[in-house]
């Protein structure tokens, strides 16, 4: 029997959502040798999975000023070091006719008092500024809100944690924890591509996997971190119907924000109890709630072209086992778990709760406190040194990793330049539509686009196959949007597949499963929008992918028999 | 004045404006842009799995299971639509026929069934060992010659062995019509209707062919905008069977048939109305008497004997769901056959199979909706093509057919009603006009737009 593969790290966190990540970066700058692990792709739970909103504070001034003032601090330390993952759009608090001046008068308190900044807009101002907004709207109030793309946030995070000397392991399952002397020891994994276990040595543990932390910390037979995760619903429809973040002004409720993210606008979001964070659903009429919730706020929301619905489950915690002493509960819900207090359990910390916004700082609570355990206390450098943008299309030569091509670990992700002595090279890459379209005329002459909605080139198709030769087409997706527009793949899923081929990334078996699976993902957020624009899609898409091209007699498997 | 008017400019509305046109009527076409032909692959598809593999489409399109459009239109109407459509097309454009489904290569190498198509896209019968040579051209992006290889390679064709299937790519030429490297497969198929660099296309395929000691060269489906000129060119200069693959839209066949339909009906004195739609009617007396369009500019009224509707279906929006979830055919809120909760059309699960895709209009024989008592809901509405209910076309590759025989149908309805149903008149003209056009069909009288 083959020897099992162990690797070792001061440090390993496990979870590769925005807080893991960022735990990620933060422990690497301070020095220690870490490594994540992700079940999936990264940030494809919670955070891929909410509406885009980096919160100003706004929202919780009169709920909970404390964390609304957090919120308002990492809002301003994240526009500083992670501009190429946010769109500071600003945002509005909009009362409409019927909602009371009730909250809007605890609301301006609460600002004034906590010193949140904001500003009245004149509405004959407003209406000019944001023509499809409702003409009910009777009271605009302007904030620092802002969009912020939960996925170019944690890629660009992990490169930072790489470039620091972390490793990333993606789609890598743990099994077990184990212990010794009562202390952690080892992580037990899973490379759920390969089918491969293997071990890291572990100094320290930080779980931070979201919804499912309870379900990590049940390895350590740890039963009673709770998780009770709260699924919400989001609607995109195409195009940016509104500029800036709408929020309804009134008490916090379901539906009540809109974001013009990207290329889509989003609307959520519901809350409701969802017992499973892997079986979350999406009840048609929740769907048809958040469309009347787009409509209040734009008349016409209905008409807008549908494209995706998707549902996240916020990582809720309930703590009842646990004295305040014993944990200590942060505000705004973020919770950090000290097993070796409350568990008997050295070796561990687990966190959870808290937003995408306040990343960061959970980040850097969780690792003082781990510093403070091993005893060697070492700065925090996150809230002032900048994050890389997220890779595109940069490719070094030579850090091609296959599998069975002597690959040393299931995936490794690699930095995506060299880190030269005299100081990192930053080349920034093309974050949002205007910037893709700037390079996409600029390389026109000798560069394809593959998919026109997103407008992503080959090039950046092709490098990020290099750099990822194992990823499926929704991995590609995360890096690069292919997909995500009008025609949800119609035409660029194919095409995609025909690269990957033609560039010896994927054989044609490989090709055929990946075209196959993407639509059979994206169909799960299309199905409750197949109305209007994305009906006639749909029907088009299927002209072309089975009538015309014939996916339906090509099974992935050796042999094809018709 | 009295005309037939036909709305929707795919293939079923161009058959139905020259088959009524040749059979003497005054026809004007209506139609909302440029028609769905010029988007298909240019294939005649009739009925290709029917669930399993069909090899005679004609014999089966009279078994097949009920509720099915091919139930009302017979496979009589499919024959001799084939065979108008054919005459309505230069001589061997069209190869195959209706009783004889052909393995056609896709662009993702699988093999497709049909069952006439244009001659440039016919490859040469597939043999064990045959070798082709499977071409990209760099600029095309639809078409990546490594996985159609290898898909078409990896497949057992019928009768036993696998073709031999070589991927190469080539550089096109440079050339003033190709500006960039990001266009798309029309501006390619434009640089192909230059002779010159058709030919040098050809001698690049013959080298590679001659390397790879291939005996058929299969290429993208860009030769060329009009006709077959450039496949012929690039063919001789190849000194080899050169066959197209077709494309996901723009697709080159597509333009090309649609060219010669539209030609042909205008030479059949068919008068055309395009970027027109029509956004309103009038009945009386349960017929359509009044049309309106909205047209740049100005609307326009019509006041037409007989309509014949080929609207397309849910990729065109003829038919279409509200964000409530309503269903309706969106010009005369036909009765639609196939209706439910949504939660029954739409599945959870991924499928191109969705149940919501066999909504649709029921037809009598001469294909006249009907309502849900079984009567036709105007007696001069015609309608057919994807409007159709009962049928899942893209997977039972079956749309050519149903839209061909559904268009026979609808003329051969609309004219056995001449005489019962429409104007003396037009009776009288229809009489006339026949005449003229059975012998010297090229000398109809020229009508010209918006003539009187």
């Amino acid at each position: 029997m083959d020897e099992v593969r162990r690797l070792s790290a001061e440090v390993v966190v496990i979870g590769g959502g925005s807080t893991g990540c960022g735990v990620a970066r933060d422990a690497a700058m301070r020095g220690f040798s870490t490594i994540l692990v992700e079940r999936a792709d990264l940030a494809q739970g919670t955070s891929g999975r909410f509406h885009g909103l980096l919160h100003s504070g706004a929202r919780y001034a009169v709920s909970d000023p404390e964390s609304a003032t957090e919120c308002c601090v990492e809002n301003r330390i994240l526009k500083r070091i992670q501009p190429d993952a946010i769109e500071p759009t600003g945002g509005w608090f909009v009362a409409l006719e019927g909602d009371g001046p009730d909250y809007s008068d605890k609301f301006l308190r609460a600002m004034e008092r906590n010193g949140l900044p904001h500003e009245e807009v004149r509405l004959a101002l407003a209406r000019r500024l944001e023509p499809r907004l409702t003409r009910r709207a009777v009271q605009v109030i302007s904030v620092d809100d802002a969009a912020v793309d939960g996925w170019a946030l944690a890629l660009g995070t992990v490169r930072s944690a790489l470039e620091y000397g972390a490793r990333v392991l993606r789609y890598t399952e743990v099994k077990g924890i184990g212990l010794t002397g009562g202390r952690t020891s080892t992580v037990h994994c899973r490379d759920r591509r390969s089918g491969e276990d293997f071990v890291i040595e572990a100094g320290f543990i930080i779980n931070a996997a979201g919804p499912w932390v309870g379900r990590v910390a049940t390895l350590l037979g740890i039963e009673d971190v709770t998780v009770e995760p709260a699924q919400g619903i989001m609607v995109a429809v195409s195009q940016r119907l509104v500029s800036r973040v709408l929020n309804r002004l009134r008490y916090p409720g379901d539906g009540d924000i809109m974001v013009p993210a990207q290329t889509v606008s989003i609307i959520g979001t519901t809350d409701a109890p969802a017992s499973d964070p892997d079986r979350l659903v999406m009840p048609r009429d929740k769907i048809q709630q958040m469309l009347d919730c787009g409509e209040a706020l734009v008349p016409g929301f209905r008409q807008a072209r549908g494209l995706h619905c998707w549902v996240g489950a916020r990582p809720l915690i309930r703590d009842d086992s646990v004295k305040p002493a014993e944990t200590r509960k942060m505000r705004r819900g973020m919770f950090i778990f000290d097993h070796a207090s409350r568990d008997g359990v050295e070796g561990m910390l687990s966190v959870a709760g808290g937003k995408l916004t306040t990343y960061r700082l959970m980040a850097q609570e969780v690792v003082d406190q781990m510093c403070l355990k091993l005893g060697s206390p070492r700065r925090c450098r996150t809230a002032s040194e900048p994050v890389p943008p997220p890779p595109t299309d940069h490719f070094v030569a030579g850090q091609v990793t296959k599998p069975g091509a002597g690959a040393e670990a299931p995936e490794i992700e690699q930095p995506d330049w060299p880190i030269s002595p005299a100081g990192r090279q930053r080349p920034t890459g093309p974050r949002h539509i205007t910037d893709r379209l700037a390079e996409a005329e600029s390389t026109r002459a000798d560069d394809q686009i593959i998919c026109e909605c997103e407008l992503v080139s080959r090039r950046a198709l092709v490098s990020a196959l290099r750099r990822h030769p194992d990823d499926s087409l929704d991995d590609l997706r995360r890096r690069l949007r292919i997909g995500m527009g009008p025609c949800q793949g119609g035409f660029c899923a194919a095409r995609s597949a025909g690269i990957a081929c033609q560039e010896d990334a994927w054989s044609a078996g490989q090709a055929v499963a990946a075209l196959r699976l993407f639509l059979r993902n994206r169909w799960i957020g299309q199905q409750p929008l197949v109305y209007g624009e994305l009906l006639k899609q749909i029907a088009l898409d299927n002209w072309m992918l089975y009538g015309t091209l014939g996916l339906e007699q090509l099974p992935a498997s050796q042999e094809v028999v018709l | 004045m009295s005309e037939v008017v036909v709305i929707g400019a795919g293939l079923g509305g161009l058959m139905a404006a020259c088959e009524l046109a040749g059979a003497g009527l005054p026809v004007r076409l209506i139609s909302q842009g440029e028609g769905s032909l010029s988007l298909s692959n240019g294939t005649v598809d009739l009925l290709g799995y029917a669930p399993d593999l069909v090899w005679d489409p004609l014999s089966r399109i009279n078994q097949i299971a009920p509720p099915h459009p091919y139930q009302v239109i017979g496979s009589d109407n499919v024959r001799r639509a084939v065979a108008a459509l054919t005459s309505h097309l230069p001589d061997g454009y069209l190869v195959g026929q209706a009783s004889q489904n052909q393995l056609v290569p896709t662009a993702l190498g699988a093999w497709r069934p049909t069952a006439l198509l244009p001659a440039s896209l016919a490859p040469p019968q597939p043999k064990d060992q045959s070798r082709w040579l499977i071409v990209g051209f760099d600029r095309v992006k639809d078409f990546y010659p490594k996985l159609v290889a290898a898909n078409l390679s990896r497949t057992k064709i019928p009768g036993g062995g696998r073709v031999t299937a070589i991927p190469v790519r080539i550089d096109l030429p440079d050339n003033p019509g190709l500006p960039g490297g990001d266009v798309s497969a029309m501006t390619v198929a434009r640089a192909f209707d230059q002779p010159d660099f058709a030919a040098a296309v050809g001698r690049q395929l013959a080298q590679a062919a001659g390397q790879a000691e291939a005996d058929a060269i299969g290429v993208p489906a860009v030769l060329g905008t009009a006709g077959h000129d450039a496949w012929r060119q690039v063919s001789q200069a190849a000194g080899r069977p050169v066959f197209e693959i077709g494309l996901v839209p723009p697709s080159p066949p597509g333009f090309r048939l649609n060219q010669l339909l539209l030609a042909r009906a205008r030479q059949l004195g068919v008068r055309l109305a395009t970027g027109a739609r029509v956004t309103g009617f009038q009945a009386n007396q349960g017929r359509i008497v009044q049309l309106t369009t909205d047209a740049a500019g100005h609307g326009q009224t019509y006041e037409p004997t007989a309509v014949v509707y080929f609207p397309g279906g849910f990729e065109s929006g003829a038919i279409a769901m509200d964000s409530t979830y309503n269903l309706a055919e969106t010009l005369f809120d036909l009765p639609l056959a196939g209706l439910a909760p949504v939660s029954q059309l739409i599945s959870p699960s991924y499928s191109p199979n969705q149940t919501i895709f066999q909504v649709g209009v029921q037809t009598d024989k001469a294909m006249r909706p009907l309502t849900d008592g079984g009567e036709p809901v105007y007696t001069n509405l015609y309608a057919g093509g994807g409007l159709l209910a009962g049928a899942i076309r893209w997977t039972e590759q079956s749309g050519e057919g149903i839209v061909l025989g559904s268009a026979m149908a609808a003329v051969r309805g609309l004219l056995d009603g001449i005489g019962q149903d429409l104007e003396p008149k037009l009776a009288a003209a229809h009489g006339r006009r026949t005449q003229l056009s059975s012998s010297h069909p090229g000398q109809t009288p020229n009508w010209t737009d918006g003539a009187p």
